[in-house]
């Protein structure tokens, strides 16, 4: 049991290292279209997920490199697809 | 021939005197061209000077435009964020203060009891560090001021590792990831309440954090908002205060201090099924297990439902808990269920018809609440409430007394403790609230009380006790 369960970790682990990562460098490099696409996508998802468990904050209420930090936090929390979590903090630091 | 000598000699004269003077202007000649050329080069000089003049008054120019025109806040931003550097570094957190009046209306058994008022303060700074875009450090410490004086935790203290899109790692103190109450809703800010729900409050079904390590992450199945996510992991737990029915599951302090082989493993899914667009509102819909042999041998295994749904103003959630422990010396197992529903509604657009303007802006930030909750068990363990509530010097039982969050009830404490809370939340600003509770503990007979020396005696009724907690909470 407990060499199947280290296999399976190990395993999905290997798999995780292997997958290309996103960065927030890629959302600095997107073209303005891709920006304005991402914003109105974070505005309809803003309201829906954060009211999920919380009172959705406002963008201004924090510094754009803030939100860099709680979206990772939130992320996790959340497990939100990594589109949305983009989405999201573009529309939250767009403020 | 004289004459003609003086005339040779005159004429030599005459040609000497011209020669100096062919040499005079010769030299005169020479001189000239040297100013000449001197005067082409400073004019050169000046030309070319003239032109740098022009290109500086250029530069200056455009820099004065620059200086003119206001900053982009996208470019303030770079330059700040190339100041502090690639490493950042944030404090968010929660703090607040509360009143608890706590009407306990008679003892539970022989314990003692009394009903009292006090203040608390509780200050849980988050500390979110993130040394690269893959990896954020998030701490957290919970610091109070409660009916045993002052006293600081640490609540969570984790690295957050993103593989890729779909998959995260976790790894040291977490929350624990089973339903939603513990990861999501428990922060002061957070809950709309002022207390914990009966499952999750003095008397936990299932531990309330690990150590351990997860694998999680999340993706969109169908249209935008269809999302579904999963959490797997395993960890140090479970521990309980002792080996008798009713002992309560312990914080993972404990468990780090009682280690055995035993460990732990769990899971959960969610499943969000309605897409954004549609505008049904958000539904969660989850499942959650938690299993782990304790003692070195003996399993405990729980599992739980949950969901959520909100649309406007309205939001509801709930869950349910369920857990099996196998106890040792032959003992029957020991089972428990727990279970909790409530619902809130913004008064957002409410606008009473005789109220002034004024009036109805402080009604529009109010919201109403009410939460039904229970737990069932067979036993409690009478040590634990005991060192629930402490003990006086020379070890006097001091009573079932409030602390944060904590309304104090000896009916909490009951093998089958039911809990009306009524709520009513004044919000000043999306994270800044006033909180109001009225509590209502239900009696309700059965279940035995377990002394340290497992020792059973029935359990009487579960005392009709009242209180009113009111609570000041900013999340920032």
């Amino acid at each position: 049991m407990k060499k199947i369960f280290v296999a399976i970790a190990l395993a999905a682990l290997a798999i995780g290292w292997t997958c290309p990562r996103v960065s927030a460098q890629d959302q600095d490099n997107l073209s303005p279209a891709e920006h304005k696409r991402l914003f109105r996508e974070g505005a309809k998802l803003w309201p829906i997920y954060c009211n999920t468990c919380h009172n959705a904050r406002p963008g201004s209420e924090k510094a754009p490199y803030e939100w860099n930090l709680i979206i990772m936090h939130m992320r996790t929390l959340a497990n939100f697809p990594q589109q949305d979590t983009d989405a999201i903090l573009e529309y939250l630091k767009s403020r | 021939m004289r004459q003609m000598r003086e005339e040779r000699k005159r004429d030599r004269e005459e040609i000497r005197s011209l020669e100096g003077k062919v040499r005079q202007l010769e030299s005169k000649d020479s001189r000239v061209e040297t100013t000449t050329q001197q005067l082409q080069s400073t004019d050169q000089k000046l030309k070319e000077t003239t032109l740098e003049l022009q290109q500086t008054n250029l530069k200056v120019q455009t820099l004065q435009t620059k200086v003119d025109a206001p900053i982009a806040s996208s470019q303030f931003g770079d330059a700040v964020q190339q100041y502090l550097g690639s490493h950042s570094f944030t404090v968010t957190g929660a703090a607040g203060g509360d009143f608890i009046y706590d009407q306990q209306s008679g003892a539970l058994d022989d314990l003692h009891h009394a009903s009292q008022n006090s203040f608390f303060f509780d200050w849980e700074p988050m500390v979110l560090y993130r040394p690269a875009d893959w990896i954020l450090f998030e701490g957290v410490l919970s610091t109070a001021f409660g009916s045993s004086g002052t006293g600081v935790d640490l609540s969570l203290a984790d690295f957050q590792i993103f593989l890729n899109k779909y998959m995260t790692v976790v790894a040291g103190l977490f929350d624990q990831p089973f339903g939603d109450w513990y990861e999501n809703q428990s922060p002061m800010w957070v809950n709309r309440f002022v207390t914990a729900p009966l499952p999750f409050g003095v008397e936990p079904v299932v531990p309330p954090a690990e150590l351990g390590v997860q694998l999680r992450g999340g993706m969109q199945f169908g249209a935008l908002g269809q999302d579904l996510d999963y959490t797997a992991w395993v960890g140090n737990g479970p521990s309980f205060t002792s080996p008798v029915l009713g002992a309560i599951v312990t914080s993972p302090t404990a468990v780090a201090n009682s280690q055995t082989n035993g460990k732990s493993f769990g899971g959960r899914f969610r499943i969000y099924p309605l897409p954004v667009d549609t505008e049904w509102g958000r539904l969660e819909l989850g499942a959650s297990t938690y299993n782990g042999k304790w003692m070195n041998g003996n399993w405990y295994n729980s599992w739980g439902v949950d969901f959520n749904y909100f649309i406007g103003n309205l939001q509801t959630r709930g869950e349910w808990v369920q857990s099996y422990r196998q106890m040792p010396m032959g003992q029957a197992a020991d089972n428990r269920q727990g279970w909790y529903v409530q619902g809130g509604y913004f008064l957002t657009d409410l606008n009473v018809p005789f109220f002034p303007d004024k009036l109805n802006s402080y009604v529009h930030r109010l919201e109403p609440l009410v939460r039904y909750s229970g737990v069932n068990q067979r036993g409690v363990s009478t040590d634990d409430i005991q060192a629930a509530t402490g003990a006086g010097l020379g070890g006097t039982q001091v009573g079932l007394v409030p602390d944060f969050g904590i309304n104090g009830s000896p009916a909490t404490y009951a093998p089958h403790a039911r809990e009306v809370a009524l709520g009513l939340d004044y919000w000043i600003a999306p994270s800044i609230v006033w909180q109001n509770e009225l509590d209502i503990e239900l009696p309700r007979a059965g279940g035995v009380f377990v002394s340290p020396s497992g020792a059973q005696t029935p359990a009487g009724s579960i005392p009709n006790d009242r209180a009113f907690l009111s609570q000041f909470t900013i999340g920032f």
